[in-house]
């Protein structure tokens, strides 16, 4: 450890510090770290509880690397009266007892520590953007293999108080993907006559959802995509792939940094296992996310992660001069900072004049309406997101059956009521 | 029995063991708030996790599961230690914020020779599990 690090430890740098480092030095000792190395982000899940925050960063004045927060504060902010009307309660308090104290002195704690009160699962949209080698310590399953993905940044399976942790001291233990031995892919995926070209983005949901069924927490190499793949696809790929399995780096060839070619993806080795994907495997995967036996939606939900401006934009779109039939709920969930712009373009009104509500909650594992659904009659829920299904099914207690497909099905099945299969 | 393993988070401990023969998360399979195991199976749920040696293979899950084993220890609920095959980051924290010692790559599978009911003695520190079986769980004694 260096000197300032030893420094942190014995409690120079006051308690707060000092217990950040004590965790972070347990955890390094635990996995076989040799060293500490300088992190460069952080990002902290809203739910992380008063107590344990204010011992992490007692008498701390500022985070040390650009730190956001995740989502899952209070679902009602971005629009209080669309929320009402469709029947989220207003003092919703998700993580009531997880805080043990009021969600304000939480924020209070936040804003002290320059931590970005962003409230969305896509830092890299909104301001927390890291670049190659960059060490990262985040929230968010989906976040992070999109991080090790996309741009090749360094993020390990981390929990909050090491995220915590990480913010206040700018340091991460050397284990896990910090580590360039560990990055390699495992599992090599190939595609077998996909028709890439007509791929929705719910399609590449499937692909993900199965592959990540298949590989558990193996790191996965995807080869036979097109280089010109956009953040928006990648996201819909890798999202589902730590729910239905435990991903964390899924490289792509010729499109992850660190993957120009499948020899480097493979670290010039050769692959454990090799799997491929075709028509009837990506049926399976929708299959096994659409659990609804009628075609009657009573929501439909687009925001797992929280959509891009360029969704936002569809939607609008798609929406302009239509009207959401009144048995259904549509709920659209993007961080505010995305909101806001798309407040300017316009498309924020055609969505909401359409009948659309919006939220900067998650859609995922934390969806409101799997709690709350149940009990105002939602049985019924349509989406694009195979993370946001296969988290309904299961936090509703099956309670709330799914449909799964494209943008333009959803929409549809919000303005006529009934889900068409194409 | 002794079995000897490798420290996750020190610290000496003896308590009742309750075996979970999948991966576990402190968010799902644990209620922080009456301290009960949430895992649908006949032997577990509803069973008290309070003061008992969680033995597990790994943990599974959420990054918010610390966030649970803080919570149940300020409310007294949490268990007292981990005992597992291999451990992971995420259950590990849980151990580490909540003062629990945990064990893992034992020299025996803990989940063939610890027995829900047991009692098991935890040395964190020194990477070591003592079993010593109750009466009519114990398979030497069958």
């Amino acid at each position: 450890m260096t000197k300032e690090e030893k420094g942190m430890l014995n409690g120079e740098y006051g308690p707060g510090i000092q217990r950040s480092m004590e965790l972070l030095v347990k955890l390094g000792e635990a996995f076989g770290a040799e060293r500490m190395v300088m992190a460069q982000s952080a990002h902290i899940h809203c739910a992380v509880s008063l107590d344990l925050l204010s011992e992490l960063t007692e008498s701390a004045t500022q985070c040390r690397v650009t730190t956001t927060t995740h989502a899952n504060a209070d679902p009602n902010v971005l629009d209080p009266i669309g929320c009402k009307r469709i029947g989220i309660p207003e003092s919703y308090d998700l993580y009531e007892f997880i805080h043990g104290g009021p969600w304000s002195k939480v924020v209070d704690i936040f804003k002290r520590l320059g931590y970005l009160l962003t409230n969305t699962c896509i830092p890299f949209y909104v301001g927390n953007l890291p670049k190659m080698g960059d060490v990262i310590s985040w929230s968010g399953s989906s976040g992070v293999v999109t991080a090790n993905s996309m741009f090749s940044a360094s993020g390990s399976r981390d929990s909050v108080p090491a995220n915590v942790a990480t913010s206040v001291t700018g340091r991460v233990p050397s284990i896990g993907l910090t580590i360039k031995e560990n990055r390699y892919a495992q599992v090599l995926v190939e595609l077998d006559r996909l028709d890439l070209e007509n791929f929705t983005n719910a399609d590449y949901g499937a692909l993900g959802y199965y592959i990540g069924g298949k590989t558990g927490s193996k790191n996965v190499v995807i080869n036979g995509l097109p280089k010109t793949l956009t953040l928006e696809q990648f996201r819909y790929i890798a999202s589902p792939m730590p729910v239905s399995g435990a991903t964390s780096i899924c490289h792509v060839v010729g499109v992850t940094p660190e993957a120009r070619t499948l020899d480097e993806a493979l670290g010039g080795g050769k692959p454990e296992e090799v799997i491929t994907v075709g028509r009837d495997q990506i049926k399976e995967a929708v299959d096994k996310l659409t659990t609804a036996h009628s075609n009657e939606v009573d929501l439909v939900k687009f925001g797992c992660p929280h959509c891009s401006i360029i969704e936002l934009r569809n939607i609008a779109s798609l929406l302009r001069g239509k009207k959401v039939h009144s048995n259904v709920r549509l709920l659209v969930a993007t961080g505010k900072q995305v909101y806001t712009l798309a407040e300017v373009m316009g498309y924020v009104d055609i969505i909401k004049k359409a009948g659309g509500v919006f939220t900067d909650c998650c859609l995922g594992s934390q969806d409101p309406f799997n709690t709350i659904g149940p009990k105002l009659g939602v049985k019924i829920a349509a989406t694009n997101s195979a993370r946001s299904a296969h988290y309904s099914a299961r936090t509703s207690g099956g309670k709330i059956k799914l449909l799964y497909g494209s943008m333009k099905q959803c929409i549809d099945s919000a303005i006529t009521g009934k889900w068409m299969t194409t | 029995m002794k079995l000897k393993g490798h420290k996750i988070n020190g610290g000496r401990v003896e308590g009742e063991a309750i075996v979970c023969n999948d991966a576990f998360s402190f968010l799902g399979d644990f209620d922080p708030t009456t301290g009960n195991c949430l895992i649908k199976s006949p032997e577990l749920e509803g069973k008290s996790m309070i003061d008992k040696i969680l033995v597990c293979p790994t943990g599974k899950g959420s990054s918010r599961g610390p966030l649970n084993t803080y919570r149940a220890m300020k409310l007294k609920k949490s268990p007292k230690a981990i005992v597992c095959i291999e451990a992971e980051p995420v259950l590990a924290a849980a151990a580490m914020v909540a003062n629990m010692p945990m064990v893992d790559r034992l020299d025996k599978n803990p989940l063939e020779v610890i027995k829900t009911g047991d009692w098991v003695k935890v040395d964190g520190d020194d990477g070591i599990v003592e079993v010593i079986h109750s009466g009519n769980q114990s398979p030497f004694h069958q």
